[in-house]
């Protein structure tokens, strides 16, 4: 790096602070078997509920996560769904993100175990719209999400990059 | 990584159904990190000013590292700040970082055995947009 540094084009520090906790309820999946991308299985979302300093509400049933277990082993995910905030605003979020761990943690993820999410890569860049005054931070944010897989769905710690 | 983009002249398309769609091709530039390095080979950015002044960014490049490996990358970012900092950058001068918000999320693909890693791996990224084109401060989210 020292080539670049050396010019006075010095890097830019990455911060983050807390954005919220999402959690998700996951319906029974939906397992479309072998696509020509890897193993597609659509998991649709029933609910659940999202909490931080700045918003806080519940997920409204209805969107999904279209997994994709791509050929090298990583568990490709792309979710939608819509918050809506404890006064009545509503938010789209979408991330794609990517999963991957030893053999025997994803064998125990199958069996509906909960594991230490030390043990596994579970990461997310979520994206928000909203039209609503309020949230419009979310139009202008970039996040990252870590997520911790629960036999009834999962939980994604956000934090908002400054 | 760090990684120095040299854009050619942009084509300006104007206002679509999306916002005004600016798209900035990248003809060279190099990438340097403890684990890899070397040139970029081309790409281009398909930036599109939003009804709110944030300007997405779309960026598809592929990476050639120093050892003949190719690497596709590509980063979903925005870039937004106050109309004073917007229009020093649209003059094409240098801006202190500090008074924007220009960040990036990369993804990588690669099938060459030693950099697998990165398609495994999210990442973030900090850029500055100097007046030949931006420079990425490129994090791995561990």
């Amino acid at each position: 790096m020292s080539t670049l540094e050396d010019e006075g084009k010095r890097p830019t520090d990455i911060t983050s602070r807390p954005l919220m906790t999402v959690k998700v309820i996951a319906a029974p999946p939906q397992k479309l078997g072998a696509v020509p991308y890897g193993v597609r299985t659509f998991v649709p979302v029933a609910g659940g509920d999202f909490e931080g300093p700045r918003l806080r509400g519940k997920v409204l049933p209805g969107g999904g996560d279209w997994l994709l277990l791509r050929s090298d082993g990583v568990l490709e995910l792309d979710l939608r769904i819509t918050l809506e905030t404890d006064d009545h605003a509503l938010i789209y979020m979408t991330f794609q993100g990517l999963r991957h761990g030893p053999p025997d943690v994803i064998s125990a993820f199958s069996r509906g175990e909960v594991v230490d999410p030390a043990r596994y890569y579970f990461r997310t860049v979520p994206k928000f719209e909203t039209s609503a005054e309020a949230y419009a931070f979310l139009n202008r944010i970039v996040t990252v999400g870590v997520g911790e897989t629960r036999p009834d769905g999962a939980v994604h710690r956000i934090d908002e990059i400054l | 990584m760090m990684l120095q983009v040299v854009v050619s002249p942009p084509q300006k398309l104007g206002a679509g159904p999306l916002g005004t769609r600016v798209i900035a091709p990248i003809t060279s530039g190099t990438f340097e990190g403890p684990r890899l390095r070397g040139k970029i080979l081309g790409g281009g950015d398909w930036t599109l000013s939003r009804s709110d002044a944030v300007l997405e960014l779309d960026l598809r490049i592929t990476l050639e590292t120093d050892d003949g490996a190719l690497i596709s990358m590509t980063s979903f970012g925005l870039r937004h700040g106050p109309p004073e900092v917007l229009a020093a950058l649209a003059r094409g001068e240098s801006v202190d970082p500090s008074t924007y918000y220009f960040r990036t999320a990369p993804r990588f693909e690669t099938s060459a055995p030693k950099y697998e890693f990165l398609n495994r791996l999210v990442a973030i990224a900090s850029g500055n947009r100097l007046p030949t084109g931006p420079i990425y401060t490129i994090n791995e989210i561990l």
